[in-house]
């Protein structure tokens, strides 16, 4: 029952970046562009969360006063934000306005972002002497939340009311995206961008705009999720390749939850359960090796049952991957 | 029309002087090197002098001459393995007086056929001495090394050196399982629940060997310590190695150790309010109220001692290893400082009594009676009054027993 409850926490925490750059994923491809630079948005994410509460904790302790957790915590979801929107930025002007590439330019935006992030990991470690890390009040904005009354339920507490806030800013925002796109009258448009831009043109909704629009805001959300590992798994110290390819299992992710922002929080639960399964429930003679094999097994049976069920509602929007030329139409 | 023939006439061309090119290069590297490259000239000159001599490295090198190069799996920014190697480049830089345009480092390199791209593009900047990190290296290494018998190779973690033999290719490493043993009595100290947890990179011999001496160093002063091994099966992966820490506290070891690469296993362990004995890197500054100390390497010992015998022309040992030295004047492995605010009280007398018995030779660390299984299932056996030979007679670690105590999760 224990290991159950360590498994469920764990896999909760293993999930949330995951979740954070597919749902990122999901709304660049519901308007049409499939971004392969989600790795490299979330390395520029995860550099400048780090960086901006870092600086301002800097500044603060040579005023001499105290950092502020809430301020810490805004400036990381916000620094991490606009540095994956700016990667999406890049892309989206590459692909939307000179039409580059979709594919090749995505994987540009990987090996570039990596890049930016090291490079200024490094930059900001060697200002410092050696660590870029986070002092005890910063720290604590990342912590694990105690909520009074509600996280001292036995089990219950723990499975649900203890998490740190990143992983309830993940959850509400796959509710919300879910809301948006099957409630919402832009929400719909920007599916039928996704589906067919000349249709949609030709009903009157600016393509491009909405391109751009959905592009930057995914890459912001995949910025964030990069944020998650060097705040949240790595605790606000700077490792070098903190984002280790997560970025490529959130574009797996993206296929394992068909589009689908809501069921993308049940996926993501499952990838990251399947992740780290092998550390707590052991079956004598499975070799690890195996046990890492889970999550791509996984995606392959669910890309063979969609494909048999032939849903037209669960696939990748029509127009992913091409450019749309107006003039062509 | 023309203008086809004309193109194809070109590349015609210049297929044959590529061809021509690589040719000449196999045929007699020194002499296209020194054609290609004037600046180059003296070193070729060096170099011919001693094929003259037909020594492996004799007649030495003029110190101005010398250039050095490295091949890294990773950069500094690691914080880590290769920040410590690159320390150690650093103090050797500065005992021998080279200047920094004669050292090359390539960073980054992966263990592939780039390592070999860049261990020739170190030969074409006519590097003398040439020093390779990574395990994965070694096979490219004696590669080259069999082209250029005029270059020493030092492989480090290696064991093929003796094995290959060829006069110029060598291995070293350091008895690092000393300054674990030393680790893991700050450890078994510390530990309330007598359960320690260790975050592993690989199920191989230098891993096992360093878990099995932190568990040895534990063990020697807490009898009842047990410990629970998890792998990451990477050298390098922040989140997989946070993540197999915070398994391991919530299987309720509260003292970790790891052998791979990141400051993670140190901040998950701050966390969840445990503790955390580090490996290669002081994480002190990365997580204050966790680490305990971390065992470390000094490179600069054999770094020196491997280019000095260069510009003397004298030969670099085939298997190089040292640990802690006699006197303490040399130690190629040393304990970080302790973090006094958490250590428990009497670690450092305890450290500093094992340390002595370690130095004159009285305490063996892989002393029987001792017995252990391999992960291929062979069990061994160490008798009463006998140890191990472990890094003896070859420089890279070879126990790789997982002994009573310890739980190795690779199933």
């Amino acid at each position: 029952m224990n290991t159950l409850l360590n498994l469920a926490v764990a896999a909760v925490l293993a999930g949330t970046p995951l979740l954070l750059g597919t749902l990122g994923e999901i709304l660049t491809e519901k308007s049409g562009n499939i971004n392969l630079g989600v790795e490299g948005m979330m390395f520029m994410g995860a550099i400048a969360g780090l960086a901006a509460p870092y600086l301002y904790e800097q500044q603060v302790l040579l005023v001499g006063s105290t950092p502020s957790k809430l301020a810490g915590a805004f400036l990381a979801l916000a620094a991490s934000f606009l540095a994956g929107a700016l990667g999406a930025l890049i892309y989206g002007f590459l692909t939307i306005t000179l039409r580059a590439n979709q594919n090749v330019t995505g994987l540009t935006l990987t090996i570039f972002g990596t890049g930016i992030g090291n490079f200024f990991g490094e930059y900001l470690g060697s200002q410092a002497g050696g660590y870029v890390a986070l002092g005890d009040e910063l720290k604590a904005a990342f912590a694990n939340l105690s909520i009074p009354g509600l996280s001292q339920i036995p089990v219950i507490g723990k499975l649900f009311f203890q998490y740190n806030w990143v992983v309830y800013f993940a959850i509400v925002l796959a509710l919300c995206m879910n809301h948006f796109f099957q409630r919402t009258r832009v929400g719909l448009n920007l599916r039928a961008v996704g589906e067919d831009p000349a249709t949609a043109d030709a009903a009157g909704i600016n393509v491009t705009r909405y391109k751009y629009a959905a592009t930057v805001i995914g890459g912001g959300i995949c910025g964030i999720g990069g944020m998650y590992m060097s705040m949240v798994t790595t605790s606000g110290v700077w490792v070098y390749n903190c984002v280790s390819g997560y970025g490529w299992l959130a574009v797996a992710l993206v296929i394992f939850a068909t589009w689908n922002p809501a069921r993308a929080l049940l996926a993501a639960l499952i990838f990251g359960g399947l992740t780290v399964l092998r550390l707590y429930l052991r079956i004598p003679g499975m070799p690890m090796q195996i046990y890492e094999m889970f999550p791509y097994i996984a995606t392959i049976l669910v890309l063979i049952v969609t494909s048999i069920r032939q849903s037209r509602e669960n696939v990748q929007p029509k127009s992913c991957g091409k450019n749309y030329f107006r003039e062509e139409r | 029309m023309k203008r086809k023939m004309i193109g194809v006439l070109l590349s015609v061309a210049m297929v044959a002087s590529v061809l021509t090119g690589c040719g000449g290069g196999s045929d007699s590297a020194d002499t296209s090197q020194s054609a290609e490259e004037t600046v180059q000239a003296e070193d070729s000159q060096e170099e011919a002098d001693t094929e003259d001599e037909g020594q492996e490295a004799g007649g030495g090198i003029a110190k101005e001459d010398l250039k050095v190069g490295f091949v890294h799996i990773g950069d500094p920014s690691d914080m880590g393995y290769t920040y410590n190697h690159d320390q150690g480049t650093q103090k050797m830089q500065e005992a021998l007086g080279l200047s920094d345009d004669q050292i090359i480092n390539k960073y980054n390199t992966p263990e592939d056929a780039e390592c070999d791209t860049a261990l020739r593009e170190l030969m074409d900047a006519g590097c003398n001495i040439v020093f390779g990190t990574s395990f994965g290296f070694e096979d490219y290494m004696l590669e080259v090394a069999k082209e250029y018998p005029d270059v020493q190779f030092c492989h480090c973690t290696g064991y093929q050196a003796a094995s290959s033999g060829l006069e110029n290719m060598h291995n070293y490493f350091t008895s690092i399982y000393q300054a674990r043993y030393l680790a893991g009595i700050a450890a078994g100290l510390k530990t309330e629940n007598n359960k320690l947890g260790y975050v592993a990179a690989f199920p191989y011999a230098e891993v096992i060997s360093g878990f099995t001496s932190f568990y040895l160093g534990a063990k020697s002063v807490n009898p009842d310590v047990t410990m629970e091994i998890q792998y990451t099966n990477s050298w390098n992966d922040p989140k997989k190695e946070a993540e197999v820490a915070q398994a391991l506290i919530d299987d309720g070891c509260d003292v970790l150790s790891q052998h791979s690469d990141s400051t993670a296993t140190a901040t998950t362990a701050e966390k969840n309010g445990a503790w955390q004995a580090g490996y290669n890197a002081d994480t002190i500054a990365a997580a204050p109220k966790a680490s305990l100390t971390s065992a470390c390497i000094d490179w600069s010992i054999y770094l020196t001692e491997a280019v000095q015998a260069v510009i003397d022309g004298e030969s670099i040992p085939t298997d190089w290893c040292q640990g802690l030295s006699e006197d303490g004047s040399e130690d190629a492995v040393y304990l970080s400082p302790l973090n006094t605010d958490i250590i428990a009280e009497g670690t450092q007398e305890a450290i500093e009594e094992a340390q002595e018995k370690i130095r004159t030779g009285e305490l063996q660390v892989f002393a029987g009676p001792l017995k252990g299984v391999s992960p291929e299932g062979e069990e061994y056996e160490v008798k009463e009054g006998e140890h191990f030979p472990e890094q003896e007679e070859v420089s890279a670690p070879s126990w790789s027993y997982i002994v009573d105590g310890c739980t190795e999760v690779v199933e």
